[in-house]
């Protein structure tokens, strides 16, 4: 999985790019627990190009979004391919998170 | 009916050859894009939790992995030499409704398979844990 963040109007942007899996997701952990510790508490996470998820990925994603609403930070998903969705409705996760279809959507939420 | 077995280590890295395995046998078999994400799932949280808690030694151990297609019927069946747990007896997470504050980290995994599964099954045969599941691929 490659990681790209981009800052844009104080959102930082995380485009995650392959697999997301219990060989990486340390670093989506790591990523997000430094944005956190640098005062960056906006978190947008587009997954236009996620193409797997698994449990061990759907738990960064939960725990990146308490840690930020706990502090009064806003942590949004967009761009979720189907199969990833699938896995966001099985887990009941898109009643916790913010999904919107595009990034443009996801931006006014900041 | 056609049949595809691979044997892998109890190593984590090794979730990168069970991609590549499910991908090929995937492609082959014609199974759709969709299907092959739900197997590699499938199988990416069951050998996650076999590797993780099935050997109290530092051993290494291999697990195996047999596939096969029949009639659109397909069939896992996953082997290792493991201390006994039938990963199945676990119950479901009981918090899929609950919101964000009351929800714990983890306990997706079997959930999955067993959401995406038709059938699961465990037995213990000799000193071997054996996993048998299905799923009707059309």
């Amino acid at each position: 999985m490659e990681i790209v963040d981009t800052l844009q109007d104080g959102v930082v942007i995380l485009e995650l790019r392959g697999r997301l899996d219990t060989t990486n997701y340390s670093f989506l952990e790591e990523k997000i627990m430094k944005l956190i510790d640098d005062n960056r508490i906006h978190l947008l996470v587009d997954c236009t190009d996620l193409s797997y998820i698994s449990s061990s990925g759907l738990r960064i994603m939960l725990m990146g979004l308490k840690k930020v609403n706990s502090v009064k930070g806003r942590f949004v998903l967009c761009c979720l391919q189907e199969n990833i969705r699938e896995i966001f409705e099985i887990s009941g996760f898109t009643s916790i998170f913010s999904i919107f279809a595009t990034r443009q959507e996801a931006m006014k939420q900041f | 009916m056609t049949t595809a077995r691979i044997i892998i280590r109890n190593d984590i890295q090794e979730l990168e050859r069970i991609r590549e395995f499910i991908e090929r046998q995937g492609d082959e078999w014609n199974l759709s894009a969709k299907n092959i994400f739900s197997i590699n799932l499938v199988l990416e949280e069951l050998i996650t939790n076999i590797i993780f808690y099935g050997f109290d030694d530092d051993q290494v151990h291999d697990i195996s992995i047999r596939m096969s297609l029949k009639n659109d019927m397909l069939r896992l069946r996953i082997e290792d030499d493991g201390k006994p747990f039938n990963p199945f007896h676990v119950d479901a997470p009981e918090d899929l409704d609950k919101s964000l504050e009351e929800r714990k980290i983890g306990g997706l995994g079997i959930y999955f398979v067993r959401e995406i599964m038709d059938t699961c099954s465990y037995e213990r045969s000799g000193n071997k844990n054996r996993l048998l599941l299905s799923k009707q691929v059309k």
